[in-house]
């Protein structure tokens, strides 16, 4: 054969690697991300009962709405570290409970709909 | 292991750039059927399979180097699994792997047979030859320096891997025509001599192109790994490029004798007048190329060096000019723009004396008085003392605890001369050589922070002042630092009211961790492009009221775009408890390392009016201070102040709103004081 050919050939070839390359690449990283999303969604939302043991300061009790509001660590794979109100299993866990006091505190739930099933208060 | 390191990577270079050249060189020759250029071409052949076999080999070199200085052992320079951990896992190891995969692919053409039987057969071979050559050297630029600017990191890149393949052009072809022009100048090589000249001729248009290219290029490196004058004398890195250009004004020099005296000499067929200048043309041209592989040892310091927009900047110099110093004094700016332009005129006028003939050494002798003229008008006001650390960026960033540290560094070691309000009136400074100064003074652009450095480190002998160096750490200088720059620059905020002014802003607010119980810490940098900040350093029971205020506001607030974090004064571990619960108080208030916060802020929280009415006045009981998004404090607040009051909260959201329609007027500011 011709060296210009082989050349070419080579080149040609090396160019249609690059672009299959590429395109699986492509396709392979669309891929990774859908699952990564069904992932993220079913760890949210699937339906799956989760529980999360964090610690939290006090900031509130309103034992009209049932609801203890806390500044908390992070819940992985539900919300970061934030203020919030969550509903309280049962009344009884805070009772004797102080506006400033240290928590390490339980929530079960399907996200978001999750509560307060155990709580205690850390030593100072 | 770093001698091995840089004879690698300067014989991988040279291959590598010489392969491009090479192939370039066969190109400009063109096809010739003459024995002497059939000779050339053999050997050059032999020598690209030469420095193919080189590039690959000194590549492997390269590679168990990189595995010695990632791994920090020796022995992981021959260890397999290191290697293939480094080409699996980084940057270096996926271009090593893409460089070294076009090489062979080279090397293999290379090895082809050549049969050379048509016009296309030839062209094909080099045109395929040039450009994987040419890859190979550009894809370096992806594994140095270039790749790693932040945010441009691939159109730096791509200016430089113009760079390498423009030098490679250049240098590598520099020996195949002294190769050229030897075999040409010989007694038998006549046959040879018009196809020598005429790709002499050739080469010298294309260097010009490519000297263009090189110095565009390497100007535009230049700004990217060096970024600043000082960092081009005060740096290692600076050092070797300054060197490398200084090695590049021979080879010009060489280069334009070449292209002026021997080029028009090359014409003139026959054994006197061509021959010896085109030997001697060989050997200038082979004298480049041998500065040329000096030139790129150098490059391949530069390769292994930190950037010098990265280190450390120490000053070689005892005077420094700035711009902004001038431009401070009265008439300072008018004199140096008066002097630049009579620098200009004057370098005009040189420039134009060379290339003239008949007014050469009249231009050429009133341009250079005139040069010195304008720098004898512009230089003096633009001088100032510097030291070895004037450029020295500190270590520490603008944070509370570094301030807060600071404070009580001053009130053991400075306060007896520089007074308890660092206002240079403390009784142990009446008696020295001169005053010592008023820290409390605006900053001006007379002295940075590595002066201060200095100062603190070796003293000021003629003012008296002791130096500190044995009895402060680097870290501990650089706390006093941040606290002397807080300090003036509270000074000036004084006269920062509860109203968002217009124009650029200009008091950083000193960064510090927003701590609530045991939750993880965010700091205040954090909360930058996304939120303002309402900062608000209270006492209780004299804040409860506001307080109570900005936590019914809250949702307000935030639906604004603004966070409130309130500091207490003093301790505040029990602070959450104490606030109580009725109503409650949900914005983030610090429980942990308070005191440092509230101590810092209050240098920045003092009341209005003139700065010498009190030098111990007491910290304010409670004062907000409002953050925008780049994270400068644009106003501030101290209940009873005369003038507008945000406890009458459309105020505040008026504030708050004025902030949030406007465009950012400059940078964010620094993490370091300057």
């Amino acid at each position: 054969m011709r060296l210009w050919r082989v050349v070419l050939l080579v080149n040609l070839s090396l160019g249609l690697g690059l672009l299959l390359g590429y395109l699986a690449w492509g396709r392979e990283s669309t891929r990774l991300a859908g699952e990564l999303e069904i992932a993220r969604r079913q760890q949210v939302v699937a339906g799956v009962e989760r529980t999360w043991q964090v610690r939290g300061v006090v900031r509130a009790v309103l034992p009209e709405l049932n609801v203890v509001v806390l500044t908390h660590e992070d819940l992985l794979g539900f919300m970061g570290s934030m203020t919030m109100g969550f509903r309280v299993h049962d009344p009884k866990l805070y009772e004797g409970l102080d506006i400033g006091d240290r928590v390490r505190f339980t929530l079960t739930g399907v996200p978001p709909n999750v509560e307060i099933t155990a709580l205690a208060k850390e030593a100072p | 292991m770093t001698a091995f390191g840089v004879a690698a990577r300067w014989l991988h270079l040279a291959a590598g750039l010489g392969l491009v050249g090479l192939v370039t060189a066969t190109l400009l020759v063109g096809r010739r059927d003459r024995p002497t250029v059939l000779a050339w071409e053999a050997r050059m052949l032999r020598g690209a399979r030469a420095l193919a076999g080189l590039v690959l080999v000194t590549g492997l070199a390269t590679l168990a180097h990189q595995s010695a200085v990632v791994t920090g052992r020796a022995g992981a320079a021959l260890e397999i699994g290191e290697w293939t951990r480094l080409l699996g896992h980084s940057q270096f190891g996926t271009v090593w792997l893409v460089r070294h995969g076009v090489l062979l692919l080279l090397a293999a053409l290379l090895l082809l047979r050549e049969r050379e039987e048509s016009v296309a057969d030839r062209l094909a071979l080099r045109g395929e030859a040039w450009l994987l050559a040419g890859v190979g050297a550009a894809a370096m630029a992806w594994a140095g320096h270039a790749a790693a600017v932040e945010g441009v990191g691939l159109p730096v890149a791509m200016i430089d891997a113009l760079h390498l393949v423009a030098a490679g052009a250049w240098l590598g072809a520099l020996l195949p025509l002294a190769a050229l022009l030897r075999a040409a100048a010989r007694a038998e090589g006549a046959d040879a001599r018009p196809f020598a000249v005429l790709a002499v001729r050739a080469f010298s248009r294309l260097a010009l192109t490519l000297m263009i290219l090189l110095v565009a290029t390497g100007l535009a490196n230049t700004w990217f790994q060096v970024g600043s004058v000082p960092a081009l004398i005060g740096t290692s890195y600076g050092w070797l490029l300054l060197a490398k250009v200084a090695l590049l004004i021979p080879v010009l020099l060489l280069a334009q004798h070449n292209r002026r005296r021997l080029l028009p000499r090359l014409g003139g067929d026959g054994d006197a007048v061509g021959r010896p200048a085109m030997a001697r043309l060989g050997r200038f041209v082979a004298a480049e190329a041998g500065l040329g592989l000096l030139i790129l040892l150098l490059t391949t310091g530069l390769s292994l060096s930190p950037p010098a927009v990265h280190d450390p900047v120490w000053w070689p110099f005892s005077q420094r000019y700035a711009w902004d110093v001038a431009a401070a004094l009265p008439g300072g700016s008018t004199r140096v723009l008066i002097g630049v332009q009579i620098t200009f005129l004057g370098l005009l006028a040189t420039v134009v004396g060379l290339l003239l003939r008949s007014w050469r050494v009249i231009l050429v002798g009133a341009g250079g008085l005139a040069v010195g003229a304008g720098l004898w008008v512009a230089l003096p006001p633009m001088t100032v003392d510097a030291y070895p650390t004037t450029f020295l960026r500190s270590s520490v960033p603008y944070h509370v605890v570094s301030v807060a540290s600071g404070a009580a560094l001053f009130r053991t070691h400075c306060v007896t001369c520089h007074g308890e309000g660092g206002r240079g009136d403390g009784p142990g400074g009446a008696g020295l050589p001169r005053l010592p100064a008023d820290l409390t003074a605006p900053h001006t652009a007379q002295h940075t922070a590595g002066d201060m450095f200095w100062w603190l480190a070796h003293g000021i002998p003629a003012g008296g002042m002791p130096p500190f160096g044995a009895v402060l750490s680097e870290e501990e200088r650089w706390d006093l630092i941040n606290f002397i720059r807080t300090l003036a620059a509270g000074e000036q905020a004084r006269q920062m009211t509860a109203l968002v002014p217009p124009g650029r802003p200009w008091l950083v607010a000193p960064d510090l961790a927003i701590v609530v119980g045991p939750a993880p810490p965010r700091s205040l940098k954090d909360l930058r492009d996304r939120w303002m900040t309402l900062l608000v350093v209270f006492t209780l029971p004299e804040s409860r009221a506001r307080l109570v205020q900005l936590a019914e506001a809250y949702n307000t607030l935030q639906a604004l775009g603004t966070e409130v974090v309130a500091v207490p004064r003093g301790d505040g571990s029990d602070i959450i408890r104490r606030l109580g619960g009725r109503p409650p108080i949900l914005y983030p208030v610090i429980t942990d390392g308070a005191a440092d916060i509230a101590t810092t802020y209050a240098l920045l929280g003092r009341g209005f009016g003139p700065a010498r009415l009190s030098p111990r006045e007491a910290p304010p009981l409670h004062v907000e201070f409002l953050v925008d998004r780049q994270g400068y404090i644009r106003a501030r607040w101290l209940p009873g102040a005369p003038g507008p009051s945000w406890d009458t909260l459309p105020t505040l959201v008026g504030q708050i709103q004025l902030i949030d329609k406007e465009t950012p007027a400059g940078p964010a500011p620094d993490e370091h004081v300057h």
